[in-house]
């Protein structure tokens, strides 16, 4: 049994009935197959984050793994004490005191009753929540509610843990706090499953990664790779959105395009590798004091950064024109990026022109970036080391 | 359990309440029964005689009601957590069964108060309300896995139980039912129950294996067929709760 894995799936499948649409005359229940031919196998003691976008079969597989819910086929296989956190607090029931709800939250997660007495106190100063612990949860915050959840969660000790986006719960200072928790937990041989969209989040916990699209696992590998895998998922940039109404327009953004190097015009950026984004306009009037700013919005919907020209404003003569941005080198992390550009007379209230999501760039890495970006650096040795 | 406390959790009576219900429905029965028409109680003090009776079948019907509807009002767990899902109707029942306790105490004091004094023959209560718990737990089971695609069963609860009391001998003796029909009667496996939870307790007679040997063999047959299929519904409940 030594060398078996953790958990292991074989051919697993899950079909719901879905009724057919309204008024398609249709009345035959359609097969949707929610999860289908999964297979894969877990070592002890490994990391393993599984992502996907919305639909692709995540939560499914969460409640195949946890057992809410049994596959129509396949077989999954696993030893231990497996502990699934989908939804912390879920477990709670609203009218018993915090001190209660530690009990029937763990005893339903799979503790024994000595066992929660003799954690009891590290569960709840975990939680921060040692004044309130003895009234019913319901008057809790729902801050205090969800820390309380994560933290009878947290001291499972399980052989195999699940999480969900359950890391994302409380103030910075408490998801750090969840996240060392957990890469605790890792340290100490827990196998972990991490299910997430959010690709970022599954790195710094995982040593592997799962792509999973349409039900299916499309990728199975290291991170570096799972970043291309599911930038290759996002799907064709997105056609753009104009935010400004234009009665007479006196300036148009046409397109945003990048080039390498060489001049070419790839389909993904590097980081650490130099690149050229260039904004194509075309103007109907001479226009002077000209801002063009290209804002980069990453996969979990935060600007990233912007570049722009509000220092060296720039005169502008009608006809089509365009205004270059030359990053040397690219620090940007790998993830998918979507980019608004604007573009706007210096001190004017309204913009000229807003696009929104008009082009979308992708960008790679050729060694693991840790990070949001990668500040260039160089390094300097003393050179008198050698005694 | 969590189940007792939470229950009586916010309410100022507290544990009162699970003496309250039976001995408000004693109240009701015998002025109904006993003041306004008179019922024949094999000679016993008319309160004494439907209080006995209203035990098990007060046990039955509050945990049949609650368990039935366990897994659909806990659906937040079912489809949350993974646990054995037959602990749901269970700790209902469990519940119950500490109700009856409390209120059992109540029973001792009345008996005391109308000089009714024990046999030995008052331990075949044990074996006769274990004969209760297997069943309502079977039945709970049952309904509790049906009521996971047809809500029906707990609309129609209410109606049922209220029907199924009084297809009972709770509050006329099981030798007020005319002989021809017995046979029909005894069916109801809480029949025989009652009137020998009843008539151990309180005539100090032997049980009366012709209403318990039926309630018996129903129960025997009811149970493994209902935890089948409870236990065959169990592993995709979360998917059409």
């Amino acid at each position: 049994m030594r060398n078996s894995p953790a958990l292991s799936l074989e051919g697993i499948g899950k079909c719901y009935r879905v009724p057919p649409e309204p008024g398609t005359g249709s009345r035959k229940y359609i097969e949707f197959w929610a999860v289908r031919d999964i297979a894969f196998d877990v070592p002890d003691g490994a990391a393993v984050g599984i992502i996907g976008h919305n639909g692709a079969g995540k939560s499914t597989l969460f409640k195949l793994l946890s057992g809410v819910t049994a596959p129509t086929v396949g077989e999954i296989r696993f030893r231990g004490r497996m502990a699934s956190l989908l939804e912390v607090g879920s477990g709670f029931h609203p009218e018993l005191t915090g001190r209660e709800n530690i009990f029937l939250s763990g005893t339903i997660l799979g503790m024994s009753r000595k066992e929660i007495h003799g954690k009891l106190e590290s569960i709840i100063d975990f939680a921060e929540v040692r004044p309130f612990i003895d009234i019913p949860v319901k008057r809790f915050s729902s801050g205090m509610y969800v820390r309380l959840g994560f933290s009878i969660a947290a001291h499972i000790e399980p052989e195999i843990l699940l999480l969900d986006e359950v890391l994302a719960v409380g103030d910075a200072a408490f998801q750090e706090k969840c996240q060392r928790r957990v890469l605790d937990l890792k340290q100490s041989g827990v196998t972990i499953l991490f299910i997430s969209h959010d690709l970022r989040a599954v790195e710094r916990l995982c040593d592997r990664v799962l792509v999973m699209q349409k039900g299916r696992v499309i990728h199975d590998g290291n991170v570096l790779e799972a970043i291309s895998a599911y930038q290759a998922v996002r799907g064709a940039a997105a056609a753009g959105e104009r935010r400004v109404k234009h009665v007479r327009p006196q300036l148009v953004i046409d397109a945003v395009r990048f080039f390498d190097v060489n001049g070419c015009e790839p389909d993904h950026g590097v980081t650490g590798e130099p690149l050229r984004v260039r904004l194509e306009y075309t103007a109907q009037e001479p226009l002077q004091e000209v801002v063009f700013e290209l804002l980069f919005i990453g996969s979990d919907a935060h600007w990233k950064t912007a570049l722009h020209n509000r220092k060296d404003r720039i005169s502008i003569t009608p006809g089509k024109g365009f205004v270059e941005f030359f990053c040397d080198p690219l620090v940007l992390a790998p993830d998918v990026y979507q980019i608004d550009a604007t573009v706007e007379r210096f001190g004017a209230e309204d913009p000229l022109d807003w696009l929104v999501g008009c082009q979308t760039l992708p960008v790679q890495a050729l060694s693991l970036v840790k990070g949001v970006f990668q500040q260039p650096f160089t390094l300097s040795v003393p050179s008198n080391t050698g005694f | 359990m969590h189940r007792v406390k939470v229950r009586y959790k916010q309410s100022v009576l507290g544990i009162a309440w699970a003496i309250l219900q039976p001995l408000a429905l004693m109240a009701i029965y015998t002025v109904i029964f006993s003041v306004v028409t008179k019922m024949p109680s094999n000679n016993q003090a008319y309160p004494v005689f439907v209080f006995s009776a209203l035990l098990p079948w007060v046990f039955f019907s509050g945990a049949l009601t609650n368990a039935a509807n366990s897994l659909v009002s806990n659906q937040y767990l079912i489809t949350k957590v993974y646990f054995p899902r037959d602990i749901l109707p269970l700790t209902y029942v469990i519940a119950a069964l500490f109700d009856f306790l409390v209120a059992a105490g109540i029973l001792a004091l009345m008996m005391i108060w109308y000089n009714l004094w024990p046999t030995a023959q008052a331990l075949w209560v044990i074996p006769v309300m274990m004969i209760a718990v297997v069943f309502t737990l079977g039945l709970s089971l049952l309904l509790a896995a049906l009521q996971v695609s047809f809500r029906d069963i707990g609309l129609a609860l209410p109606l049922v139980m209220q029907l199924w009391m009084f297809a009972s001998p709770v509050v006329y003796p099981l030798s007020s039912v005319p002989a021809p029909y017995r046979g029909w009667y005894l069916l109801n496996p809480m029949a025989g129950v009652i009137e020998n939870f009843r008539r151990t307790l309180l005539q100090g007679l032997p049980p009366d294996w012709s209403s318990l040997a039926p309630a018996c063999w129903i129960t025997l047959a009811l149970f493994p067929l209902a935890y089948g299929y409870f236990n065959y519904r169990e592993a995709t409940m979360a998917d059409v709760i």
